[in-house]
């Protein structure tokens, strides 16, 4: 499967496979291919869903995984996605890749939308392009059915369709094959701009041929040939656009004006600032009331019933280690539901109705200060959510150095859902709201500070922002909810047995008298440092596997210790000292590892090692404010 | 160019240029109404230039440069372009007279004769006189010159004419999006005067910043 940014492929993909995939309205959704199998009219289909790539040039890194896998397997047939309300474009990569000789069927997607302000010619597309075309709704699911029986059922073809290439370029094609007849026309068109599709390079009698080509090229037209042959795919495309399509009467519509309105400046910025309180105002207001709603639930279901059973299973041992699972798990889910949940549902409206990159637009310009593009954003807004895919989606971005400072900006100042959850759900509940907003204010400063002074140690290296606008749209609550299951789902499946283990690893140390002796060696830190009870060392370190884990480790631990109101095991003060170092402090391992996918071992250990020393720092100047004001 | 004495068909082919700028093919009709000459002789003018190969033209399906054709018309018109800007800046001539003396030069004087009398003009010489300051312009439609993206006004809307860019890379990732010479941009909206434009190109809506966007030179109407 092969289409373009923003032509609903990936949703596409998650309708004809059946298999959850997290689906934005931005490109760089798909950064490595997802793969499916599906069986139909007993026949076993293998899907690859591919990133999107404007063309076939390999411009950045995921556009070069499309090439590899076109270069490299064995594919049957390519599934073209392309996105009938912007069929031209679409049409210059589906000719692209019908050059190439390979199989071709057509999925015209958003058909709902396009059919509604076009009459399309279905038939006369399939004609002139020698090749099936089904129309699909991936929101709505209509075509699915037949596109996957037209995949199943073997009727993909060989296009035999040929742009009208300037007269140059024909002869050209024809010399190069006649040199290594080897090369098919597919791959001659493709090297004659620069790009080599073939698993053996080809011959240096051929490469220089290219280059002489290439030169002779601009001097009779005064342009490179790679332009001069997109023009000609574009000429093409523009042509059949007008013999397949006629516009029906429309005026602009309501949703028209309110696009206009979300990018205009003068209106966009408020209406930015309006969204984002709107967010995090949900979030802290709403999650907070949920929270209660959780917790009351949680009681009311399980009551002691852990705790009995641990007893009648294994005495007061079994009865501490169950009080501790059962302590933790209500933590957990007082986190995850309210917080996290809640943030992703407003992640993927955001996502969905197409704004964010109406965001990035916006505030591209002022991110400039940080040496960072407005693109950016989505990134940074993503490691609200969980900074394992922000890292991961830092990729679309060209420059290593600006991948670097954000990387430390989301690592460093952003709290992924777990650490939002802790600082609104924790600190705020027990130190108060007003703590929540010193907090951000603080982790605002520091993503600041942290910008500017990678922005002007590292060697600049510019870096450009052209991002398409999808239009807005009405979102479909289906995708919402799957894309948050998908999101949270790791939570229950990993969270809640690591705290089942380490409850059980917390209450035998303290059973045999070891707690104490382990955290003692640390305590230079935790106590003498930050304040902090000594054996809140464990739930930092805890936090280093799954940040989430921290808050739920530090119920266990009250538990352990026999305390079973956890505002008696710390102060408002430690609160917001936890709160604080919670937020910054060293990335989870997921996310080193994403890092040091990204970027390398040196950097990840660097930026690891100065959010843990920055986390110490402002974490040990609150402490002493703190404690000599309240 | 043409061999002497084709003024006639350098015309045909210079207003074909005009007409057809954006990709689609132009109709007889609608050339012979801008040429103010009858449709009869459109046809047969079109046959001959067709059977030289510099259009391409099938009856009823109107007509379009072929690229031989499109060069001795781009030619053209800068000729076109910096005689009149010569006559006009140079020898203070009015507009409408230097018109016409350079519609009669622009099929007279060498490419290179051409490029000298730019350089008295100070400007230098690229293929569609984009860095003329102060454009000359045809009595018959205004002729435009190209601006940049960035020079746009909110609202204006035109052809792409070219792009230029030391940076290989912008140019590529510029083609790929579909920023092509010959297709239709409108600026839809700056965000701020060094921050990014908002550009409808086809039926898509595209954001660049101030960087990529000044790589975008657009024959604007």
């Amino acid at each position: 499967m092969i289409g373009q940014p923003n032509v609903g492929k990936s949703s596409l993909f998650s309708r004809l496979t059946g298999i959850g995939v997290i689906s934005s309205n931005y490109p760089g959704t798909t950064v490595e291919f997802d793969e499916a199998t599906v069986t139909m009219d007993d026949v076993t289909l293998h899907f690859h869903d591919l990133p999107g790539t404007y063309s076939l040039y390999a411009n950045s890194d995921d556009e070069k995984v499309v090439m590899d896998m076109l270069r490299d397997s064995e594919n049957d047939v390519i599934l073209v996605v392309a996105d009938s309300t912007n069929l031209e474009s679409s049409l210059v990569l589906t000719i692209e890749v019908s050059e190439l000789g390979i199989p071709v069927i057509v999925a015209l997607n958003k058909y709902d939308i396009a059919s509604r302000r076009y009459d399309v010619d279905i038939d006369g597309l399939s004609r002139v392009l020698g090749v099936p075309v089904v129309p699909v709704s991936s929101k709505t699911g209509e075509g699915v059915s037949d596109l996957l029986h037209a995949i199943a059922g073997g009727s993909a073809k060989v296009s035999d369709y040929r742009v009208m290439y300037d007269g140059h370029v024909l002869k050209y094609v024809e010399e190069l094959m006649r040199i290594d007849p080897t090369i098919t026309w597919g791959q001659a068109i493709k090297l004659l701009e620069g790009i080599d599709l073939r698993i053996d390079s080809v011959s240096q009698e051929v490469k220089d041929r290219i280059s002489e080509m290439s030169e002779e090229f601009i001097g009779i037209h005064k342009e490179p040939m790679n332009m001069h042959l997109a023009r000609d795919r574009y000429g093409d495309a523009h042509i059949i656009v007008m013999e397949v399509m006629v516009r029906k009467q429309t005026e602009p519509s309501r949703k028209d004006r309110i696009s206009e309105m979300t990018i205009n400046p003068s209106t966009g910025i408020p209406i930015l600032i309006a969204v984002f309180l709107a967010v995090f105002g949900i979030l802290i207001f709403v999650g907070d009331l949920l929270a209660t709603l959780v917790d009351d639930a949680y009681v009311a279901v399980v009551g002691s019933a852990l705790a009995d059973f641990g007893y009648s299973a294994g005495g007061e041992l079994g009865e501490a280690i169950f009080t501790g699972i059962d302590s933790s798990i209500s933590a957990i889910l007082g986190l995850v539901i309210p917080y996290i949940m809640l943030f992703y549902i407003l992640l993927g409206v955001l996502e969905d109705t197409g704004y964010l990159p109406r965001a990035v637009v916006l505030l591209d310009r002022s991110m400039h200060r940080l040496g960072i593009h407005g693109n950016g954003f989505i990134p940074m807004m993503v490691g609200f959510g969980c900074n394992v895919p922000a890292v991961m989606a830092t990729r679309v971005i060209r420059s290593r150095r600006e991948r670097l400072i954000l990387c430390t900006i989301i690592c460093m100042a952003i709290p992924c859902s777990a650490q939002l959850a802790t600082i609104t759900g924790v600190t705020g509940k027990y130190a108060g709201a007003v703590w929540v907003l010193a907090i951000f204010a603080i982790l605002i400063a520091l993503g600041f500070f942290s910008g500017c002074i990678l922005n002007r140690f590292l060697k600049y290296e510019p870096s450009n922002l052209a991002m398409e606008l999808p239009e807005l749209q009405t979102q479909s609550v289906r995708n919402i909810l799957k894309k948050t299951w998908l999101r949270i789902s790791d939570f229950f499946k990993l969270a809640v047995p690591l705290l089942i283990v380490g409850s059980i690893i917390i209450e035998l140390l303290v059973h045999y008298d070891l707690l104490d002796s382990i955290v003692e060696p640390m305590s230079w830190l935790t106590v003498t440092l930050l304040g902090l009870p000594a054996v809140t060392i464990i739930a930092f370190i805890a936090g280093i596997l799954r940040k989430e884990m921290s808050y739920g480790m530090l119920v266990i631990l009250a538990a352990s210790v026999g305390i079973e109101d956890i505002t008696l095991f710390m102060t408002a003060q430690q609160f917001i000292v936890f709160g604080i170092v919670m937020s910054i402090y060293i990335p989870c391992l997921a996310t080193m590892t994403a890092m040091y996918r990204e970027l390398g071992a040196k950097d990840t250990v660097l930026v690891s090692l100065a959010s843990m020393t920055v986390a110490v720092v402002i974490g040990s100047i609150f402490n002493l404010v703190l404690s000599a004001f309240m | 160019m043409l061999d002497v004495g084709n003024d006639s068909r350098e015309d045909y082919l210079i207003n074909i240029l005009r007409l057809s700028e954006g990709g689609t093919a132009v109709g007889t009709s609608a050339l012979a109404d801008y040429m103010g000459v009858s449709p009869g002789s459109v046809t047969e003018m079109l046959k001959v230039l067709k059977r030289e190969g510099y259009v391409n033209y099938e009856k009823y399906r109107g007509v379009s440069l072929t690229e031989s054709g499109y060069r001795i018309a781009r030619d053209l018109r800068r000729k076109h372009h910096i005689m009149e800007r010569f006559l006009t800046n140079v020898l203070d001539m009015d507009k409408d007279n230097a018109h016409e003396q350079a519609h009669i030069m622009e099929h007279a004087i060498s490419n290179d004769a051409a490029e000298r009398i730019c350089r008295i003009t100070g400007t230098n010489v690229d293929p569609d006189c984009a860095t003329c300051t102060d454009p000359c312009t045809d009595s018959v439609s205004p002729v435009s010159i190209s601006i940049s993206v960035v020079e746009m006004k909110v609202g204006d809307s035109g052809i792409i004419s070219y792009l230029s860019t030391e940076d290989g890379s912008v140019a590529r990732k510029l083609i790929s999006m579909g920023f092509v010479p010959g297709r239709e941009v409108e600026l839809t909206s700056v965000v701020s005067e060094k921050g990014a434009r908002v550009i409808r190109l086809g039926d898509a809506t595209l954001a660049l910043d101030r960087n990529m966007a000044s790589a975008i030179f657009v024959d604007v109407r």
